[in-house]
């Protein structure tokens, strides 16, 4: 169930040029929020602007954490793109935050006793909310490629390194860090040198170019494909029917980013 | 003298008795289920879900929705299951809930609207209908209907003679004279109007040059457009004697107040809702609080008082 709730800023603290990473104190949410869900956040106090922003969690820590200071957060990790992330790089310790959440469908994991190879791609702060699959999948052997334009987006990296058995790919546009070039021009020159199994599960998240490339590359049978997306949102909860995406099912041709999503089926989705 | 303590909010519109003027608007409240979570749908004067057509229609494509300076466009396209699917999925999520219902409708053709309001008719559970000849996002029908006097006249005879339920007309605000098309529907056989629905809009970007709604042209609300709506909705009022019901960038109480003291009997929320899901039951407070302060009795006796 998703709730309406006000939750407490305990830090908002720049970790590169134009990311934050913002934690917030609301146990409510923090608790029940599962991989891939969202929250829908109201940055300013008054109309400017108008429509709350959606955003993936990082982390969240349940009210039983056994480290006291981390219990109930949520950790928001954000870039400084226009006028709503813009408001919140000028949260301050103990402003109030008025949030919806958690929405939407989230990851869903491989069935047991089923081991296929996990890779994550993530583009830009899209890997942020693959993180939180980490967390799920516990000791799993993972393949992480991170891509982003220079070496000041490429995030999360000194997380999936401390995870043990997890092989990590970095790519830059500029080649200013890793492989010069996308990441899913990575992910190709390396995919037949990864892991054992026949089956693959595969986790993406970034823009929406990438994940139209992603969908050009992977068609083979016996991999499954998981991709979150982004979109406009009006309300973030499936009243307005602002942010659909073009499926391939004739009987439910557009469906809602915020509801039916935002994880869907990579093949499910027609990527124009 | 002694304090009012529970001032009357109910009103009449039509035949329907709301317990207060707070409906919410058609579009933005979904099928009212994606808001059971957030609020007590039994508080709300009346629940007015998305619009219905008689077969389903996909809607415009994405990009659908933008944001503007204090306001919203849209292009949805009133993207709905049309009329079966409705009534075996939507309608019985209703049947527990104690408000009215007011089912929101638009034909593509006049046969269409006429069709429809006779099988609603026939339905059970349903307060009253809402006739859209406004919507500024599908090509046929809609707003076509509303921008004619004349045109908008003859729908809502046919309409009025297939169904006694309380029709409202909801009317567009891109014509020449509102006013105008309100007394035409009502000469028709309205039992209320309801404004204003949204203005047509559009934004460019200006990096691709290309537009930032897929339909190209959308429809505008949000506190943007509330001076332009509450100014319509006080000429409407001086010029037909059938219930009008004010909507346009209501975010709060105080804005809702406005409508009604120029003269609105009800109003609705629209793109507020989308931003706090709380609005319509935080707005339904401030009226009654606003009521006690100024000693007034009954909200009724609002409607209107505005000096000019």
């Amino acid at each position: 169930m998703a709730l309406q709730t006000d939750g407490i800023v305990v830090k908002n603290d720049r970790i590169k040029p134009f990311y934050f990473l913002l934690t917030i104190y609301c146990p409510q949410i923090a608790n029940e929020i599962e991989t891939g869900q969202f929250i829908m956040l109201k940055v300013s106090d008054n109309h400017s602007p108008i429509l709350r922003r959606p955003f993936s969690v990082y982390r969240s820590y349940s009210v039983d954490h056994p480290e006291r200071k981390k219990r109930g957060c949520l950790l928001i990790l954000y870039k400084k793109v226009g006028k709503g992330t813009q408001k919140m790089t000028e949260f301050k310790k103990g402003r109030k935050v008025n949030m919806i959440g958690p929405l939407g469908n989230g990851f869903s994991l491989p069935p047991f006793p089923s081991s296929p190879d996990i890779i994550l791609i993530g583009g830009g702060v899209g890997i942020v909310s693959l993180y939180s699959l980490v967390q799920r999948l516990g000791s799993h052997e993972l393949f992480v490629f991170i891509g982003g334009k220079t070496k000041n987006d490429i995030l999360c990296e000194k997380d999936f390194k401390k995870l043990i058995g997890s092989k990590i790919f970095i790519a830059t546009e500029d080649g200013s860090l890793g492989y010069k070039g996308t990441v899913i021009d990575l992910f190709l020159s390396q995919r037949k040198r990864l892991g054992r199994s026949k089956s693959q599960y595969i986790y993406s998240c970034g823009p929406v170019d990438m994940l139209k490339e992603l969908a050009r590359v992977v068609k083979s049978k016996g991999v499954v494909c998981q991709v979150s997306l982004e979109a406009r949102m009006g309300c973030g909860f499936g009243a307005c029917w602002g942010c659909v995406v073009k499926t391939n099912d004739p009987k439910k041709p557009y469906e809602r980013v915020c509801k039916e999503g935002p994880v869907f089926n990579l093949k499910d989705i027609v990527w124009e | 003298v002694n304090p009012i303590r529970n001032p009357d909010l109910s009103v009449k519109i039509g035949n329907i008795k709301l317990k207060n003027p707070v409906m919410v608007a058609s579009g933005t409240f979904g099928f009212g289920e994606e808001y059971e979570d957030f609020i007590d749908l039994n508080q709300l004067g009346a629940i007015i879900p998305k619009g219905i057509s008689l077969k389903p229609m996909i809607g415009n494509p994405p990009p659908r929705i933008f944001e503007t300076e204090g306001g919203i466009i849209n292009s949805i396209g009133l993207q709905n299951p049309g009329f079966q699917d409705f009534i075996e999925n939507k309608l019985p999520f209703y049947k527990n809930i104690k408000t009215h219902l007011i089912i929101n409708f638009f034909g593509n053709t006049r046969r269409e609207y006429i069709q429809l309001a006779k099988r609603f008719d026939e339905v059970p559970g349903i307060s009253g209908l809402e006739m859209n000849i406004s919507c500024p996002n599908v090509k046929r029908g809609g707003m076509v209907f509303g921008s004619d006097p004349k045109m908008a006249y003859q729908l809502v005879r046919e309409v009025r003679k297939a169904t006694k339920l309380t029709l409202i007309i909801k009317l567009s605000p891109n014509v020449t004279d509102i006013a105008w098309v309100a007394k035409s529907v009502e000469e028709g056989g309205a039992d209320a109007v309801s404004l204003i629905n949204t203005f047509r809009a559009m934004a460019v970007n200006i990096h691709s040059k290309k537009p930032e709604l897929g339909n190209i042209v959308g429809g505008l609300s949000g506190p943007a457009i509330k001076p332009i709506a509450l100014r319509m909705v006080w000429e409407v009022s001086r010029r037909v004697k059938i219930p009008v019901i004010g909507m346009g960038g209501i975010m709060k109480a105080e804005d809702a107040i406005e409508f009604i003291l120029v003269g609105a009997s009800a109003v609705q929320i629209g793109s507020a809702n989308l931003v706090n899901p709380r609005t319509a039951i935080e707005v339904i407070d401030g009226i009654e609080k606003y009521l006690i302060k100024n000693r007034i009795n009954h909200v009724q006796e609002l409607s209107g008082l505005f000096k000019p």
